[in-house]
């Protein structure tokens, strides 16, 4: 029943001194109270800035948008994308929901042209002209929880979540190229076990890729 | 069809296997460490990777709050503190990896309701910072004399542009890297307990870099004995 | 956590001590304790040992606006962080009654005395000027934090270098080290503070108390002075009242006496670093490990084995199952909706129009000014399954 609702804003912004040729992407994983009763209102929690600390990861790693092409004139204008990922339901597993959330919600972003005035040096938005963001990559999360070392379970729920002894996400995409293999702490597992946590998620990311393209797909029809 | 492709993967993976076994990187830069350096904590030790360092401090079992308080364990908190400005969100996602580490291998249950602390506060970095601060969080966790089941380490490696793998990398090293991953290996079997990656990789790469980290761990593991021996040799 | 309390028994000792002129560690009456400098591999790294106290000052810079009314200057900003390694006492985020006080000590002393010059920190007036950012971390606190940290803050400005800039009209290039050589800061001199507890109504007084002795004091006095006998400031807390004289005179030739010897293990240790730095060794904490402790062991760079290493990784992977090719279709029920996988049937399934109508709301915002695009992924409780391994593949 997780749910996760992911909304991407794009701004003109200045890029920085050190990267002048490339935007931003800024991920923000919010757990509000109203998602889970386990969470409290306030600034985030610990595991919310680690979810964000982790989007951000995958998105510097799998390189699903390269920097540089969000960027419109060097060293002067860039667009900065806040990934916005808010959490409406938990039971479990926020980390897939969050990158395939992510993903879909990249893939169908539409931004206008952008060309900078060379006279005025001011920005003008063309909004009649978009464009699609161009995705390099279909980075897909696959989590699974260790129970004593033992069992693996995949996709657990909130239930077994307050119950495992150990957790691991590995993202892939679709060249079967490991994009984070992320497992903070807990139990200790072997290389053949990490082994077949990968190839699991590699069938994963077919599948989720399959389903996004068909979505999208139907949306673009529907419309 | 599909049999075809995953074959033409297989003849990939060792294809590329092959450069990677040509490294003479795989280095550990020189480490050091001290234990009880702080007349304050109850244990604390600094851990020296090459020019990295790390101090780390441990309190406890110690009163515990009680909006954090567990029924039937202690609670363990682990700050990590950046040497320059306040700690942000890669600290906070570090602090998560390194609890819990600590987690799985101190043997919490034995102190119900008491609170366990660990700072760890960050001297220089010059790469592989992660695996310094479990090196020296263990460290710290071993001079407190907090009942553990086993020991742990961190190793990290780096694959270059060239697909060679380098441990214990340093900045420079990293910055130039494709991939950065990084370890903590338990003292029992060997087995991966923690792991953090950047950039992307392929899967022969991934388990190599594993049984690298395996093999390294046996000399920081080595390395933890001989401190601790020596530190012990007078007191008997 | 709580700090352990101090019992009678020992305040009465400690007084008792006093008044007999004996000190805890056998000190005498206007006796500092063993101090240390030492440098990290970073220009503006400090570290300093007074006794069993330890700090660690790092100075940083950054580009930055200036303030409006003061378009040429410089700026500085300390920060101390009494960070919970120091003392159990010490609390992380919100900042104490102690911290501020000596963040507001500091501040007097390095920033109201004009010990750095700020105007050479302007880079482009009213633009651009460089913000000197001191942040000064307890590492363990065993008394007298005020002296270590204005000790720890000044070595670390001197130490400091700040990259080199260019100006070209309106741009500014910031040189990395390799391509030109950092700058120092210019400092005019060197305020250093120097504390006495006072005890039993200011009838006998200590230099650099100790932690046990700060417990049990009634007031503290701070002077920090410079070389040339000019003080910075004066601060005084707890409730004891001090007659001029005895400020003016006693306490003042104290401290200058001390500020100087200060001053010149700063120089001394300054050179020090500097004569490493030039002769190319390694310098840096790393280095300044103690060797002959029973506690600290250091061991050369040593090679990882590499043999076999190959083998088992190729092993691990053969042996694992070949990820199955087949992929299970996604169903699509309405657009903009997809559902795949099996497991528990999912609730929200019943609101899969008003998903629909979201969605379409998502586009029309789309056509509006503003870029924004909301997609709800609806993640459906796709279970893969239920895997049990036995533990040995191998």
């Amino acid at each position: 029943n997780t749910t996760v609702i992911c909304g991407i804003k794009a701004e003109l912004a200045n890029p920085t001194v050190e990267a002048p040729g490339k935007g931003y992407i800024v991920p923000n994983v919010d757990l509000p109270p109203l998602c889970s009763s386990r969470f409290r209102p306030g600034p985030p929690g610990e595991q919310a800035q680690a979810a964000s600390q982790f989007i951000a990861d995958v998105i510097e790693s799998s390189e699903v948008i390269q920097a540089e092409d969000l960027c419109i004139e060097r060293g002067k204008l860039c667009w900065v994308l806040y990934c916005d990922l808010m959490c409406l339901d938990y039971d479990g597993n926020v980390l897939d929901a969050c990158v395939i959330a992510l993903l879909a919600a990249l893939k169908n972003t539409q931004l206008p042209e952008v060309t900078v005035n060379t006279e005025t040096c001011t920005p003008v938005v063309n909004l009649e002209k978009r464009h699609g963001l161009n995705i390099h990559k279909h980075p897909v999360g696959a989590s699974f929880c260790v129970f004593d070392d033992s069992i693996l379970l995949v996709d657990p729920t909130a239930e077994e979540e307050s119950l495992l002894t150990s957790q691991l996400t590995v993202v892939t995409d679709e060249a079967a190229r490991l994009c984070a293999v992320h497992k903070p702490g807990g139990t200790s597992l072997s290389g053949e076990k990490l082994q077949e946590c990968i190839s699991r998620a590699t069938v994963r990311q077919k599948e989720i890729q399959k389903l996004i393209d068909k979505v999208i797909h139907s949306v673009k029809t529907s419309q | 069809m599909t049999s075809l492709i995953s074959d033409e993967q297989i003849l990939l993976f060792s294809g590329s296997m092959m450069e990677v076994c040509g490294s003479s990187k795989v280095t550990l830069r020189e480490f050091g460490c001290e234990q009880s350096l702080l007349s304050r904590p109850d244990g604390s030790a600094s851990f020296i990777q090459g020019e990295t360092s790390v101090l780390a401090a441990a309190y406890g079992p110690a009163e515990v709050k009680v909006s954090k308080e567990i029924y039937d364990r202690a609670t363990l908190e682990v700050l990590i503190q950046p040497k320059v400005g306040l700690p942000s969100v890669r600290e906070r996602s570090r602090e998560q990896y390194v609890r819990e580490t600590c987690e799985a291998s101190l043997l919490l249950s034995l102190h119900p309701r008491s609170s366990l602390t660990l700072i760890l506060q960050v001297l220089h970095d010059d790469g592989s910072l992660l695996s310094c601060f479990l090196n020296a969080a263990c460290m710290a966790l071993m001079d407190a004399g907090l009942p553990m089941s086993c020991l742990f380490c961190g190793v990290t490696c780096a694959i270059d542009t060239d697909g060679q793998i380098i441990t214990d990398p340093t900045a420079a090293q990293e910055k130039e890297s494709r991939a950065l991953m990084t370890f903590a290996i338990d003292s029992k079997e060997r087995r991966v307990m923690m792991s953090s990656t950047k950039g992307s990789f392929s899967v022969p790469e991934l388990q190599q870099c594993i049984a690298v980290s395996q093999k390294a761990s046996e000399k920081i593991f080595q390395f933890y004995r001989d401190s601790v021996r020596r530190r012990y040799s007078k007191n008997l | 956590m709580k700090d352990t309390p101090l019992s009678n028994c020992e305040r009465d000792f400690l007084l008792k001590a006093i008044e007999e002129k004996k000190r805890l560690d056998g000190r005498q009456t206007y006796d500092y304790r063993k101090m240390k400098i030492k440098f990290g591999t970073d220009y503006g790294c400090c570290f300093v040992d007074l006794g069993k106290t330890r700090v660690m000052a790092q100075v940083s810079c950054e580009l930055v606006a200036p303030k409006e009314n003061r378009p040429n200057e410089g700026l500085m900003f300390c920060n101390i962080e009494l960070s919970p390694m120091a003392s159990p006492a010490f609390e992380l985020g919100r900042p104490s009654e102690l911290s501020v006080k000596l963040n507001r000590q500091l501040e007097r002393c390095l920033r109201n005395s004009k010990c750095i010059d700020t105007e050479s920190l302007c880079v482009v007036s009213g633009e651009k000027v460089w913000q000197i950012r001191v942040d000064v971390h307890m590492l363990n606190h065993d008394g007298n934090l005020m002296d270590a940290i204005s000790i720890a803050a000044i070595t670390a400005l001197c130490h400091f270098r700040r990259p080199d800039v260019a100006v070209q009209g309106d741009d500014v290039t910031v040189f990395s080290p390799e391509e030109r050589d950092p700058i120092p800061l210019s400092i005019y001199h060197m305020p250093i503070s120097v504390s006495f507890a006072f005890f039993l109504q200011g009838t006998y007084l200590l230099v650099d108390p100790c932690e046990p002795e700060e417990r049990v004091m009634d007031g503290l006095l701070m002077i920090a002075m410079n070389k040339h006998r000019e003080i910075c400031s004066i601060q005084s807390s707890g409730g004891i009242m001090l007659l001029k004289d005895q400020v003016n005179h006693h306490d003042r030739k104290i401290a200058s006496v001390k500020v100087s010897e200060i001053t010149e293990l700063i120089t001394k240790a300054l050179e020090n670093d500097k004569a490493a730095r030039k002769a190319g060794g390694r310098c840096g904490f790393a280095e300044s490990v103690p060797q002959e402790r029973i506690t600290a062991l250091k061991k050369e760079e040593t090679s990882v084995e590499m043999t076999d290493v190959t083998d088992r990784a190729s092993e691990i992977v053969e042996k694992a199952e070949v990820p199955s090719q087949t992929v299970p279709s996604p169903v699509v029920p309405v657009p903009g909706v997809g559902q795949v996988g099996q497991g528990l049937q999912d609730t929200w399934g019943l609101e899969e129009e008003e998903e629909e109508e979201e969605d379409e709301e998502g586009g029309e915002e789309q056509e509006e000014k503003e870029i924004t695009m909301e997609v709800e992924q609806h993640e459906k409780d796709s279970r893969g399954g239920y895997f049990e391994f036995s533990p040995s593949i191998r």
